[in-house]
């Protein structure tokens, strides 16, 4: 592995507890303090990914990820202390890969991190095995003859219920399906309380493909009305 | 009873004597009550139905029969005598005799009867005091005309048949009429058929004076001897009213029955007519008149019999009193006036019709005279009094005044209604000053109209410019219209200045904060707009500062929360580096309750920020429809481990059919799942927790009942933010489960409440039902 990874943040404490996180990882850190000193950096083609924050002296993060993605083709995982979610879609139009908010969970950093590495890397594989076949959604690529669901490449292990409803779902990404409509179609029974059972199996289904199953990206909740799968570019 | 009432004797007096009247109220109808027994209520309806129909009739009856005598005593002339129990001694028996004996000396003078002229009079008494006479005696007897009356010889015809006057007309000797039965003597009282009492001669030997005998005396005819207003006979004779030189050799002599019968004359065949007998109808409306007060006085008894009876039930009458108001409201206040008007007008014109005619005419002929007035005022009152007479219009007017003056008494003022807002409020509205402007010129049109009525009717009196009162008609009306016109000239403005003041207070209604409104300097109401100047002008400063406020307060509370969270970063960063380091014995745990409590600051960090937001109305939801019973099974699936894991039960009561809703599904499921976890945290262990769903009169209306492991302070608003039960901070949570729930909710559009009962704790959300 040995990827260099490029840490921006004008706090450097942060930048040294990520480094650390990182380099336990495997990564190799470069480590810049402001927008300009990333816009250094970041030319470079040892760099594979940038992490940085937004609220930054010389230059913020979102001026910088901008002049980067006009000379660079590499995944940029925005890290903020704005949480909301005009923020987050701002940072994700602005051209980054994917927004953490701080304060950070260590573990769903690197996760994300690897994640986005596996895209970038694994993304010509996808091309080579004849993209008419496959479901790509984000992280997730369904193969629907062969019912197998890879993460970031990896197959994913899935019972044969929880095998049904990501086909359902995948196959509709976007769609609303309340839950009397997954169990009628997953289970072919008549759906009665059935509100709990559906919500066990996606609960399992979410731990197996999302980076962080308590904040999912992609079996979402849609309250009031059912379940959906996020549709990502 | 009793000892409850006794039981505020303590109180203070002023409180004492406000509910004095109601307490003697409630004690009396309960004690009416008791002595009723059965039904107190129905016994007291109808004490009061009774009473009020008492006060009705009786009130009815004593009126109409006053009202009946009063005018009838006021018409009638001479009907004042009905006490009289002799006929003859009444005014109208005189005036008729002495009628018979004028139509008798016209006759003998040969002088002829036309019944429709009194010229014929005036030539037969030519030479006397004619102009007087003439003018009194006017002979309007309805007589059926016979041309057996134009035949020479034959002109008593009408006389002849009716036997209640005898008589013997006679002109130096020669008989000229008599209606004598042959042996029928009629030469003295003393010689008068059976059945006859008054004798009446006008002989040649009496020098041409009348003498009269009745039931055997001579009556003193001429008193004084000079005749006046007051004296009884009006008959030729008195020293201001000798006999005429046509009469000189005349002799008549009459005879009056005692007791005057019915004549029918002409042929039974014909069906027979009462021609005649004007001395039987002399007697009969006497007797007719004695009757009609006898039933009127028998009617006024009676009513004050009823009246007696109301006055016993008179407390018991409000209650019906009451009744009527509550049916009375409703009446239009110009119904309500025409109700007075129509009777009234009724009443005065009834008999006073003729009397204002004759005013007017008297008054339109240019003989104006002042003393004119000493004549017709009483003349006036008379009629009026005599309007009484029609009992119908008298009732309905004092019975509409009644019920008038009963709505005022139970009624509020402003409860009553009118046709005029009845259609004001129908028709489209127009600003202030176009109304204003109509009303004005409405008037200013009335004002001009005076002085031309003014003028028109000095016209129709027949008055010419010459005369006095003609300018006085004209100038007067003339002078008010001129002083209404200036004054109806302010009155515009004024209009005007209010319509731009009302136009302007419905601009800052509308959030018009900077356009002050500037009225002239001579404006009354110049003042006014000053000060409402200021008040915009302070609204404008106000409204600026509230949301520059609310903006910094917004920005502050981003910029802490991105101040608190970068240093939170890296404290929760390093501690979890220091757990992955090998710790020696205390040192773990050490770094474990870092990580522990930083994790608990985050939490807090972010609550306290959406808090904050949804306080300032800041917090930006996307509302949509959605099922809330739908969300909230999806909730309890989503918390299902954290509800296993805990001892309590779940009792469930949501509806199968979808509850429609318009909220934020994200901030609703922040609602429930931190009052699940209120629940889980705070709720008796092994308790039961009651989640229901209900809908009803357009809301759905979810509640959380559990019952509290702690005693639950009094007087403290669960929803405040930090705010815990147990009012210790030692346990997890950031205090603000509740205020989120609260907040969140009321940004959505819902309603939030907390209740608590003891130990028992609910939780109601509110939400309106979402139409199809």
């Amino acid at each position: 592995m040995n990827e260099c990874i490029l840490v921006v943040d004008d706090d450097p404490e942060i930048v040294g507890a990520i480094a650390i996180t990182l380099e336990r990882e495997g990564y190799q850190v470069r480590r810049a303090y402001n927008g300009l000193e990333a816009l250094d950096h970041a030319l470079d083609p040892a760099v594979r990914l940038i992490l940085i924050d937004v609220m930054m002296p010389k230059l913020d993060g979102l001026s910088a990820l901008i002049r980067i993605r006009e000379k660079r083709n590499l995944p940029i995982i925005v890290l903020s202390a704005k949480s909301e979610d005009t923020d987050k879609v701002l940072g994700l139009s602005m051209g980054a890969d994917d927004y953490v908010t701080k304060p950070y969970n260590p573990q769903e950093l690197t996760a994300r991190v690897r994640s986005q590495l596996r895209r970038y890397t694994s993304l010509g594989d996808i091309h080579a095995e004849g993209r008419g076949r496959l479901i790509v959604n984000g992280r997730l690529t369904y193969d629907p003859d062969s019912l197998t669901l890879r993460a970031d490449g990896d197959p994913v292990r899935l019972t044969p219920t929880e095998t049904r409803i990501v086909d359902l779902l995948m196959r509709n990404p976007g769609r609303i399906f309340p839950a009397e409509e997954l169990y009628r179609r997953v289970w072919n029974e008549d759906a009665y309380a059935c509100e709990n059972t559906v919500m066990v199996h996606i609960r399992r289904i979410r731990e197996k493909i999302e980076l962080n199953p308590k904040e999912p990206d992609y079996i979402k909740v849609v309250w009031g009305i059912g379940y959906k799968m996020e549709q990502h570019g | 009873m009793d000892t409850k009432w006794n039981s505020m004797d303590d109180k203070p007096e002023a409180l004492e004597q406000a509910v004095g009247g109601m307490v003697q109220d409630a004690v009396k109808t309960g004690n009416t009550a008791i002595r009723g027994g059965g039904h107190p209520k129905r016994a007291q309806q109808t004490k009061a139905a009774a009473g009020f129909l008492a006060f009705f009739l009786g009130l009815s009856l004593v009126l109409s029969s006053l009202g009946a005598m009063a005018g009838r005593l006021a018409w009638e002339r001479g009907a004042g005598e009905w006490w009289k129990d002799d006929w003859q001694e009444t005014e109208a028996f005189r005036a008729e005799t002495a009628a018979y004996l004028r139509e008798f000396l016209t006759l003998a003078a040969g002088g002829r009867l036309d019944w429709y002229d009194t010229e014929v009079v005036r030539e037969a008494v030519s030479g006397t005091a004619a102009s007087l006479y003439a003018e009194v005696a006017y002979v309007d007897t309805p007589v059926r005309y016979e041309p057996e009356a134009d035949k020479p010889g034959n002109e008593d015809f009408y006389y002849r048949s009716d036997k209640n006057v005898l008589y013997r007309v006679s002109c130096y000797g020669v008989l000229k009429y008599s209606n004598l039965d042959s042996g029928q003597q009629l030469g003295s009282y003393d010689d008068l058929p059976e059945g006859y009492n008054f004798f009446l001669a006008f002989r040649p030997e009496q020098g041409g004076t009348v003498s009269i005998w009745k039931d055997g005396a001579e009556v003193d005819v001429y008193g004084g001897g000079i005749l006046t207003g007051e004296s009884d006979w009006f008959v030729p004779g008195y020293e201001n009213f000798p006999a005429g030189e046509d009469v000189r050799g005349v002799t008549i002599c009459m005879a009056v029955r005692e007791t005057p019968v019915l004549y029918y004359q002409r042929d039974y065949a014909d069906g027979g007519y009462t021609q005649g007998s004007r001395m039987y109808y002399v007697c009969q409306s006497l007797q007719e008149g004695r009757g009609f007060y006898f039933r009127q006085a028998a009617l006024l008894g009676l009513g004050l019999l009823l009246l007696a009876v109301w006055f016993i039930l008179r407390r018991e009458k409000r209650l019906a009193d009451q009744k009527i108001a509550s049916w009375t409201i409703h009446v239009w206040t110009e119904l309500r006036f025409l109700a007075v008007v129509l009777p009234l007008a009724a009443l005065l014109t009834a008999r006073g019709w003729n009397v204002f005619r004759d005013i007017w005419w008297s008054f339109s002929y240019s003989y104006v005279e002042i003393e004119e007035l000493a004549y017709w005022l009483p003349e006036l009152v008379r009629s009026l009094a005599a309007g009484l007479e029609n009992t119908g219009a008298l009732l309905c007017l004092v019975w509409a005044v009644w019920l008038i003056h009963n709505d005022h008494r139970y009624n509020p003022r402003e409860k009553r209604r009118n046709l005029w807002r009845f259609i004001s409020v129908r028709l489209p509205k127009y600003p202030f000053q176009k109304r204003m402007n109509r009303l004005n010129l409405a008037a200013a049109v009335l004002v001009c109209v005076l002085p031309v009525t003014g003028v028109l009717s000095a016209i129709s009196m027949g008055l010419s410019p010459l005369h006095w009162l003609f300018w006085l008609m004209a100038a007067v009306p003339g002078i008010a219209a001129a002083a209404l016109l200036l004054i109806l000239r302010k009155h515009a403005a004024l209009a005007r200045d209010v319509g731009r003041l009302s136009g302007q207070v419905e601009s800052i209604r509308n959030g018009d904060l900077t356009t002050p409104l500037d009225l002239p300097e001579d404006a009354d109401l110049r003042q006014t707009a000053e000060s409402l100047n200021d008040i915009q002008a302070g609204m404008h400063k106000a409204l600026e500062e509230q949301t520059r406020s609310e903006r910094m307060k917004v920005e502050l509370i981003s910029n802490v929360s991105h101040d608190l969270k970068t240093p939170l970063t890296s404290i929760l960063s390093y501690a979890e580096l220091l757990r992955q380091e090998p710790l020696e014995g205390a040192a773990a745990d050490y770094a474990r309750i870092i990580d522990e409590k930083a994790q608990r600051l985050k939490a807090m960090v972010q609550d306290v920020f959406e808090v904050s937001k949804a306080a300032a109305d800041q917090l930006p939801v996307q509302l949509e429809r959605l099922d809330l019973a739908k969300l909230l099974r999806q909730t309890l699936a989503d918390m299902d481990g954290p509800i296993q894991a805990s001892r309590l039960t779940f009792k469930l009561d949501l509806p199968e059919d979808p509850v429609m809703i318009v909220a934020d599904g994200k901030r609703l499921y922040r609602v429930f799942q931190n009052l699940i976890q209120n629940a889980l945290q705070y709720a008796l262990e092994g308790s039961r927790v009651y989640l229901s769903l209900k809908t009803g009169a357009g809301r759905a209306e979810a509640s959380l009942r559990n019952t509290s492991r702690s005693e639950l302070p009094e007087g403290v608003d669960f929803t405040a933010r930090f705010v815990r039960g147990d009012e210790s901070r030692t346990g997890g949570g950031s205090g603000l489960g509740l205020s989120i729930a609260s907040s969140f909710t009321e940004a959505c559009g819902g309603e939030f409440r907390v209740e608590t009962v003891a130990d028992l704790f609910t939780a109601v959300v509110t939400f309106p039902l979402a139409g199809e």
